[in-house]
């Protein structure tokens, strides 16, 4: 490889692992936006395609499932449901997940948060085999 | 009556005058949080206008002028006597003030202002429909707005040597007009149903695309229509820059700012008029009665089950999107707690587009505060609203504060009028 090659990758290169970073799954908490247990001891890491979060934009959300040794659960079946307490009203969308694209990482579509204030979601997972578990995040927008 | 009890009668008089005239309390500075909220509905903080993807010419702007000549071109109505413009009136915001929409007929609905509409995925006070240019096509299909019918429409564009070289440039070749029946629409009387299904097909399919088309046109244009900056927009600018710039009688009055507190703390407007339109942009059920002779609209649960049937909606073969794009109709909630429920006016033209709600039962401003105030019982689903048990006085200071919300169009002077 040519000395001008060489350079030519090295000045590249923050920019591939920035895009390596950017792609891996988030597969600890301190790297998710919500970083929750579930009823059975599951971990449930969330991370928003739009971060930080804000009112009135349609977004998606990577829902990364890991077992209590961090190991991707997958095929798993994941609904949503939830709204604002306060104000007695659902989800202003139905969001859903729209696929696996790698194992334990679940892409849920068609989240959109219309005021700001206190949301509670619900998350109700069907494990491979069966197994039902559940997971709640409260947050503030 | 006593001269005491006379001299305490005035007394009083005086107080209530004094409590009346006396400037608005207000407090030494906003907290960062009010100054974060404050700054949120800035028009400084508008996004650019968002791309529609199932409309192809949405940008164009020989599309927006041909557009224009449709919107104020009174030939699309049946009696020839009403336009777009005849109800979305330049000098009225694109409003009528009227409570409910007067075309060809009476209709069920008051017209909101297109202003900043663009912003909206959901058209319609009850969302039926999911773009711009699908819902510019319904006027021209409702017997008591404009009613041409599709056909009309398809005629009038390939009859016409300008228009028709406008859209022919734009778009592809119009059908000839002479092989088009003047009143054939699926949406038409008995006459004009049996016109269209006696059609050749592939006609039919050439004026759908055409009528379409002239849809995506008409949205072209209606997408120029704008916000401008108000005086509250300069003073949320201020307060962004320096939370403590709180009198500034030079932006706003003392009432107004006072208006502002209540309207983003106790008042809890913002919750839904959120961002720099006020608006949300989705529904919600306040409890609004229907109005007299009418019965309780069923609002957003019909409205998405509308929206979902509709041939000219995104995920339909005359939307330039992908599905993927079609993000709002994908993804919508069909559930039974929408019934009732309304779409969040924007309020930058409130102060001058009364009267209000959906079928214009509330006559002013001030009946609407009082109706927030009070937050009656919904007749059909539940009212989302609680009671506020706001004084008379902070009504009147948020019916202020809307006032300083008031500007003209932020679009030029060539497109407030027929070309």
């Amino acid at each position: 490889m040519s000395g001008r090659a060489t350079a030519r990758v090295l000045r590249l290169l923050p920019v591939v692992l920035a895009l390596l970073v950017a792609t891996m799954p988030a597969h600890s908490a301190e790297d998710a936006d919500f970083a929750l247990t579930t009823a059975a001891g599951n971990r449930l890491l969330i991370v928003s395609e739009l971060s930080p979060l804000a009112i009135n934009l349609m977004h998606g959300w990577r829902l990364h499932l890991l077992d209590t040794d961090g190991k991707p659960l997958s095929k798993a079946s994941i609904t949503v449901r939830g709204g604002m307490p306060e104000h007695d009203h659902g989800l202003p969308t139905e969001p859903a997940v729209t696929g696996e694209p790698e194992p334990g990482v679940y892409l849920l579509a068609g989240l959109r948060f219309h005021m700001p204030g206190r949301w509670l979601l619900e998350f109700d997972i069907a494990l491979d085999g069966g197994a039902a578990d559940s997971a709640s995040l409260a947050f503030e927008l | 009556m006593s001269k005491g009890a006379l001299a305490i009668g005035a007394m009083l008089a005086l107080a209530a005058l004094v409590w009346w005239l006396a400037p608005a309390r207000l407090p030494e500075t906003w907290s960062e949080q009010e100054a974060a909220l404050i700054a949120s509905l800035s028009l400084a903080t508008l996004s650019e206008l968002p791309a529609d993807p199932s409309n192809a010419v949405a940008d164009d702007e020989r599309a927006a002028r041909l557009g224009q000549r449709l919107f104020f071109d009174r030939r699309l109505s049946t009696n020839g006597a009403i336009s777009c413009a005849s109800c979305h009136r330049p000098e009225l915001s694109f409003s009528d003030g009227l409570p409910v929409a007067v075309g060809t007929g009476v209709g069920e609905r008051h017209t909101p202002s297109l202003i900043g509409i663009a912003f909206s995925p959901w058209l319609y006070w009850d969302g039926r429909r999911d773009s711009q240019w699908a819902q510019a096509l319904a006027p021209m299909e409702t017997h008591f707005e404009q009613g041409a019918g599709r056909t009309a429409v398809v005629r009038l564009l390939a009859s016409e040597q300008q228009y028709r070289s406008a859209y022919e440039e734009i778009f592809a070749a119009l059908p000839a007009a002479d092989r088009l029946p003047a009143a054939a629409s699926p949406l038409g009387n008995a006459v004009e149903r049996e016109n269209w299904r006696s059609l050749d097909p592939e006609l039919r399919a050439a004026v759908n695309r055409a009528f379409a088309n002239a849809g995506k046109a008409l949205a072209a244009y209606q997408r120029k229509l704008l916000p401008g900056r108000s005086r509250f927009d300069d003073y949320a600018d201020a307060v962004a820059r320096d939370r403590a710039v709180l009198p500034q009688e030079d932006w706003l009055s003392r009432d107004e700012i006072a208006g502002l507190g209540v309207f983003i703390g106790t008042g809890q407007c913002i919750n839904c008029h959120n961002g720099p339109l006020f608006s949300n942009h989705d529904f919600h059920n306040t409890g609004i009665l229907p109005a007299s002779g009418q019965m309780p609209s069923m609002g957003r649960y019909d409205g998405i089950s509308l929206a979902r049937q509709d041939p000219f909606n995104c995920l339909g073969e005359f939307s330039d999107a992908e599905p993927g794009q079609c993000m709002e109709l994908r993804f919508a909630n069909d559930g039974s707690e929408l019934a009732g429920a309304h779409k969040t006016p924007g309020l930058r033209t409130a102060s001058r587009t009364a009267p209000y709600m959906h079928a214009g039962q509330i006559a002013t401003l001030a009946e609407v505060m009082q109706h927030y105030n009070e937050a009656p019982v919904a007749m059909l689903g539940h009212n989302e609203a609680k009671p506020l048990g706001l004084a008379p006085r902070q009504l009147r200071q948020l019916e202020a504060f809307l006032g300083s919300l008031e500007a003209p169009v932020a679009t030029a002077q060539q497109w407030l009028a027929a070309p």
